[in-house]
């Protein structure tokens, strides 16, 4: 009798022993490594090769999967939208992997509680912030009524619901990517960008979930999105939820004027920045422009000055005396309403903190008060809140109504990510979000860009 | 280490040069003094402040601006920080917003002198006498008082402007195997304690190799498990650490494979002629801890075998060498080596098992630590393994004469 075909995990590898000749060539992404003499595959292939197997009735002994079911009993029933039913479905249809598209506020989360509850596999949550490690944390608590283990951001504890940062997971996934069969990438556009996909390929788990309000890229790399946890199965846009499950909103956008003082300071390290772009033949519309605009300035006097100029510019047209009033005009206009203040970065996010005595969170803000200045503005403590950009993403604060985005890039995910904060549903919520845009100043042009979705249409 | 920004570099046929500095070059060492001497009066000094110093050195010196800021990273990286949060400015914020956000629903103002007014008002009436006498515009300057450029300085680990350029040049290095995928390594085979520290950085950082030997040189290819299938720089930090121990060996020579963003992938290629000197402490004439108690409980139990000071690399089945952690003789002569595996040596243990499947002496013994073996997928190779069952053994912490004195008598 011949030995059985072994499957092994080894750091967010598979490796197999005993391969059959004729298995060698069926089986994607086998490779023999001479450096342990044995064969080795990527973690997350683990599914097509045990499918594999079954399917030609090749007997095999698996030690890979360190994972068995797990009866997670929710605590009390759940009712779904008709949208979500058809998002759960498809999910399932899909042969239990795919990414779920559905705009901020649309419930992502309770499909993936009900899918933890369906599938029964001791399941991984991957998120991009601490914030929002600790805010799934809660939600599974508050579903499953058990402990959930946290992993990042100091925390090592494992648990069978465990919720983990990107971050965290890369690194620690060659060891722990066999426990799980479950995988959950929350803000899963993030995953095919550089290391992060390495969470998805050193897990085993056979079942995958991704969640996004925007699965598309600018570099195109959403099919690897898809190669890793399934295609995108189920998708509904902004609009055709608004006012049903989403609240009703409306875009408004301020051009502002520059004071004199610092338009002629603006034009003028404008045109310092533009020159040395121009003499130095650096095109910033190319992907390698930005670093070849570090390099080439950090090299010369000149370049250090020209570099000086692109700050000031950038500074004066995201936050200039002028924003800062028409802030103060809004924010008296809105008395009463739970405001969020946006900025591009944490320069201008504090110095408006500063300015209007107002909390600002950004990735400085240390724990305690994090946990404080998010608790304090949901239950009405603080009806501001001011920050850059870790707000951008799935943090839930449904009793926002008022999003002023004081500066932003040109990027359209961010800019939907940031309505989206201000249209989770509660009755009667009149959503409206302010963009203040420098008049005539790059940010007028970037304005106009990301203008073109959707979701820049008012929903009334 | 260097941030990409801070590496200097040239590619030229498909070649990459890290742009070195000389180490002796004495405007650059007249530099490195006066920006050491800027740390070293530090401690207690807020990060802001600190650079201001150091920028100020970094504007009014000659030379490359980017050199510069390099050796000011590199300082950096030898600065420790205050970071524990300021509890009392903390619970002041808390009270203030609290206030400002009911002034803000609630209350009309005219204009934002009016509402500053009203703030004002709100800190003059703080029981805290500190806060109390704080200004309008120290309010503003204050209220924010905590976040990193005002953390003061803890400690500045010092040292020399020499060693500050060699340093640079090493994290010129470390810098692009930052984005290195694979890495060649070759080592001429003298002088032990410099390789065990090398193997002990191979070890420690779960990189996988194999070594092999090519005329009088052994040629180690160094990556990790999942250069298999992607050009991943998924270790690349371990490869930076890595480079540290090879900077000790008399001869070596590196061949990496860099892939920058948005770049085509381009080879480094080094030797020891660039002049780096080591930049990790040596204790040459230090033996282990883990040596000293192994030959102590060996002494304690037998006359008869003797670990030697160092090892060497050990031929194995086909082309393969492996560098075990202890030598040890028999007063009749007879030599082995002992390799060990702790729980982060999965992948080697299985590389190791199958290697000496074939072999029939005992030129080496395995231990393979208990947490290791609990493992299912290394307790069935073990249970596997003919070669294992008769000169292998497990231990818990440590080797114990116990374990290992059976199969070392059995061998003469």
């Amino acid at each position: 009798m011949s030995t059985p075909l072994k499957i092994n995990f080894d750091k967010g590898t598979l490796i197999l022993q005993n391969v059959p000749k004729a298995l060698e060539s069926q089986l994607q992404d086998l490779c023999w490594d001479e450096r342990t003499l044995t064969f080795r595959a990527p973690a997350y292939r683990y599914r097509h090769i045990v499918s594999h197997l079954r399917a030609h009735d090749i007997s095999y002994q698996d030690t890979a999967r360190q994972f068995t079911t797990e009866p997670f009993t929710l605590q009390k029933e759940m009712l779904p939208y008709s949208y979500q039913t058809e998002a759960i479905d498809a999910w399932h249809a899909n042969g239990k992997r795919g990414v779920v598209s559905l705009p901020t506020g649309a419930g992502k989360t309770f499909i993936a509680i009900l899918l933890i509850a369906d599938t029964q596999r001791p399941t991984l949550v991957h998120v991009p912030t601490i914030d929002l490690m600790h805010q799934w944390s809660a939600v599974l608590k508050e579903h499953f009524g058990q402990e959930v283990g946290l992993y990042g951001g100091g925390h090592h504890d494992l648990r069978d619901l465990t919720v983990t940062t990107y971050q965290s997971a890369i690194m620690h996934a060659p060891h722990y990517g066999n426990r799980f069969g479950f995988a959950i990438f929350d803000e899963c556009h993030h995953l095919p960008g550089g290391q992060y996909q390495y969470a998805a390929i050193s897990s085993i788990a056979p079942f995958r979930l991704g969640l996004t309000a925007t699965p598309e890229r600018v570099d195109g790399k959403e099919s690897r999105l898809y190669a890793l946890v399934g295609e995108c199965c189920y998708e509904a846009k902004v609009q055709e939820l608004s006012g049903k499950m989403l609240s009703k909103y409306r875009v408004v956008t301020i051009a502002v004027e520059m004071e004199d003082t610092e338009r002629i300071q603006y034009n003028e390290a404008r045109r310092t920045y533009l020159n040395f772009l121009k003499q130095a033949k650096i095109n910033m519309g190319t992907p390698r422009g930005w670093h070849l605009f570090l390099w080439k300035t950090s090299q010369t006097e000149e370049g250090r000055a020209a570099f000086k100029a692109y700050l000031t510019q950038k500074q004066l047209s995201f936050a200039s005396t002028a924003k800062q009033e028409w802030v103060w005009k809004l924010i008296q206009r809105h008395r009463g309403d739970r405001i969020l203040i946006f900025t591009q970065d944490n320069d201008t996010a504090y110095q408006l903190g500063e300015r209007f005595f107002l909390p600002v969170l950004t990735h400085q803000t240390k724990l305690e008060e994090r946990n404080d200045f998010l608790n304090g503005f949901r239950d009405g403590t603080y009806s501001i809140l001011v920050t850059s950009k870790v707000l951008n993403e799935g943090i839930d604060v449904p009793e926002a109504n008022v999003a002023i985005i004081v500066s932003g890039s040109g990027s359209v995910r961010e800019h939907v990510q940031r309505l989206g904060r201000i249209l989770r549903k509660r009755e009667g919520k009149q959503a409206v979000l302010y963009e203040l845009v420098s008049k005539q100043t790059g940010e007028h042009f970037v304005n106009k860009r990301r203008r073109q979705h959707n979701a820049y249409q008012d929903s009334e | 280490m260097l941030t990409k920004d801070l590496i200097r570099y040239k590619i030229q046929k498909g070649q990459i040069h890290p742009q070195f500095i000389e180490p002796t070059d004495s405007e650059l060492l007249a530099i490195a003094d006066q920006l050491i001497a800027v740390f070293e009066k530090s401690p207690n000094i807020p990060r802001a402040t600190l650079l201001e110093s150091s920028k100020h050195v970094i504007d009014s010196t000659p030379g490359e601006p980017i050199v510069k800021r390099g050796f000011e990273k590199l300082l950096l990286d030898r600065t420790e920080f205050d970071t524990a949060p300021n509890q009392e400015l903390i619970a002041f914020r808390k009270k203030l917003f609290v206030e400002t956000s009911r002034l803000l629903s609630q209350e009309q103002f005219h204009g934002y002198t009016d509402y500053q007014r009203k703030v004002s008002q709100i800190t003059a009436g703080e029981s805290q006498p500190e806060i109390a006498a704080i200004g309008d515009g120290e309010l503003t300057d204050k209220l924010y008082a905590d976040l990193p450029s005002y953390q003061p300085v803890l400690t500045f680990n010092t040292l020399s402007p020499e060693r500050l350029l060699h340093r640079y040049n090493a994290a010129q290095v470390q810098g692009l195997l930052l984005h290195c995928n694979t890495l060649t390594l070759k080592l001429a085979d003298s002088m032990t304690a410099e390789l065990r520290q090398l193997f002990k950085y191979l070890r420690f950082n779960q990189l996988l190799s194999t070594i092999r030997k090519e005329e009088e040189l052994y040629q180690i290819t160094v990556d990790g498990p999942l250069n298999l299938f992607y050009k991943t720089k998924r270790y690349g930090m371990n490869l930076a650490n890595f480079f540290v121990a090879v900077l000790h060996q008399p001869r070596w020579e590196i061949t990496a494979e860099i892939q920058l963003r948005n770049r085509q992938p381009s080879r480094l290629l080094l030797d020891e002629s660039c002049g780096i000197e080591p930049i990790s402490q040596q204790f040459l004439a230090y033996i282990p801890e883990d040596i000293q108690l192994f030959q102590a409980m060996l002494r304690n139990k037998t006359d008869d075998w003797q670990i030697l000071p160092g090892s060497q690399f050990l031929p194995l089945t086909g082309d393969f060498y492996c560098f075990p952690d202890y030598q040890l003789v028999h007063k009749s002569g007879v030599e082995t080596s002992i390799e060990l595996f702790h729980p982060w040596h999965q992948g080697h243990l299985i590389a190791r098992l199958n290697t000496l499947a074939e072999q029939t002496d005992a030129s080496l013994i395995l231990g393979v630590s208990r947490e290791l073996e609990k493992k299912p997928i290394i307790a069935e190779a073990l249970a596997a393994s003919a070669y294992f069952s008769e000169f292998g053994f497990i231990f818990r912490d440590v080797p114990t004469m116990r374990a290992l004195l059976p199969i070392l008598n059995s061998l003469v």
